[in-house]
């Protein structure tokens, strides 16, 4: 492989991961259309690559979180019952189905997204709810240090079985597209669990990278995971979301929207051309 | 364990193994593109291994190949989450929280068989 393509991985992938990070959707959702439209990157190759660029941008947040008790640690670990099997099963799937599916697949995930930008869920604090007996024996319920609130405020899980479904659908995206799944994650714990989206941002964010890693070892034992490809794309998406995160809090949110929401749908409609054989 | 020493563990985990991991990659990266991603920062002859087998690592690595330092690197980034449930699992069990250590040991099995097992 000559070094500028070398390069030139290194720095779509920093591009990546810095629309991801100020687009709020996370790096991997770019990193694929970028490796196979721009590069020519066999589509298993690219999504061997982003999934693994994704526990590094996931794992470096999620310490933060962790730390400041945002994270629901009883929450996350039983989640990732779902998220972890889901993983292996998009893992085994995405190598026996048409590549040509893949590309309409994140096609339709870029869309979707973008969509889902502009009906960003309202950040109000979920209201206090008595804990269903399911939710007690399971533990599924804590409470969170609301800084804007200036108190602490507490919260259960409802709808449990619906909001492991959606985990599980969650993880198999994940583990067949090589995408971190944050927005579906956060959507299952918010909308259909109930809990504040902070707690289920945070959470959503520590589950990410035990997703991703169940779908990695499945991709890095079949041989889908090229160092050469692998090596700048984790290194440039991790440089782009950190460089993201010190720029976003400067941007407003409707100057965010303006640019990416356009930015999305463009990717989606052309990697669903490409799947749809139209490019 | 107090739940508070319970949190700075899984975080530092966290920390660690992502920084651990960019500076193997990093390492391999760059001295990937200055003697190739097969050549040696020793001199041996360039390696023959596909750059896809991690199973020729730790060969590459006693030669400093770029290809097996970036091997590395992208080794414990993968291990990274695996070690954090680990972690998880311990603490669980010292706390005594059976369901919990259950749930974690159960989510370790699933992350071990991904990484060993299925094909």
């Amino acid at each position: 492989m000559p070094l500028g393509a070398d390069l030139g991985i290194f720095v779509i992938s920093l591009g990546a991961g810095l629309v991801g990070a100020l687009a709020g959707v996370g790096g991997g959702l770019f990193v694929v259309p970028a490796l196979t439209l721009a590069f020519g990157v066999d589509i298993h190759l690219a999504i061997g690559a982003s999934i693994v660029s994704v526990i590094a941008t996931s794992s470096g947040s999620a310490a933060a979180y962790v730390r400041d008790r945002m994270t629901d640690l009883h929450i996350g670990m039983f989640l990732e019952l779902a998220t972890t099997t889901g993983a292996i099963g998009g893992a085994l799937l995405a190598s026996v189905v048409a590549p040509d599916f893949l590309f309409i697949l994140l096609g339709l995930v870029l869309l979707a997204s973008g969509g889902l930008q502009l009906v960003r869920l309202a950040d109000q604090p979920a209201a206090a709810v008595a804990a269903s007996p399911l939710a007690v024996r399971l533990r599924l319920f804590g409470s969170y240090p609301d800084r804007n609130e200036g108190r602490t405020v507490a919260y259960a899980a409802q709808r449990i079985p619906l909001g492991f479904v959606l985990m599980g659908l969650a993880g198999l995206m994940s583990g067949l597209l090589g995408i971190g799944s944050g927005a579906l994650k956060v959507l299952a714990m918010d909308a259909a669990m109930g809990l504040p989206i902070k707690v289920s941002s945070a959470t959503s964010n520590f589950m990410i990278g035990v997703t991703a890693a169940a779908s990695a070892g499945i991709y890095l034992s079949r041989g889908d995971v090229d160092p050469r490809i692998a090596a700048p794309v984790a290194l440039g998406v991790l440089g782009g979301a950190v460089v993201g995160a010190r720029i976003l809090p400067h941007l407003s949110n409707g100057a965010v929207r303006r640019i990416f929401v356009p930015v999305l749908v463009l990717i989606g409609l052309q990697t669903l051309a490409r799947g749809l054989g139209l490019l | 364990m107090t739940a508070e020493r319970f949190r700075v563990w899984v975080s530092t985990v966290l920390i660690v193994g992502v920084g651990v991991s960019a500076a193997l990659v990093t390492a391999g990266f760059v001295s990937g593109l200055i003697v190739g991603w097969t050549g040696s920062l020793v001199g041996a002859a360039p390696g023959t291994a596909a750059p896809t087998d991690f199973s020729a690592m730790l060969a590459g690595l006693g030669a400093l190949r770029p290809i097996a330092l970036a091997q590395a690197g992208l080794l414990v980034l993968v291990a990274t989450p695996v070690i954090r449930v680990a972690v998880s699992l311990v603490a669980f069990v010292l706390e005594r929280d059976r369901l919990y250590a259950a749930v974690t040991a159960a989510v370790l099995g699933l992350l071990l068989l991904s990484l060993l097992v299925v094909r």
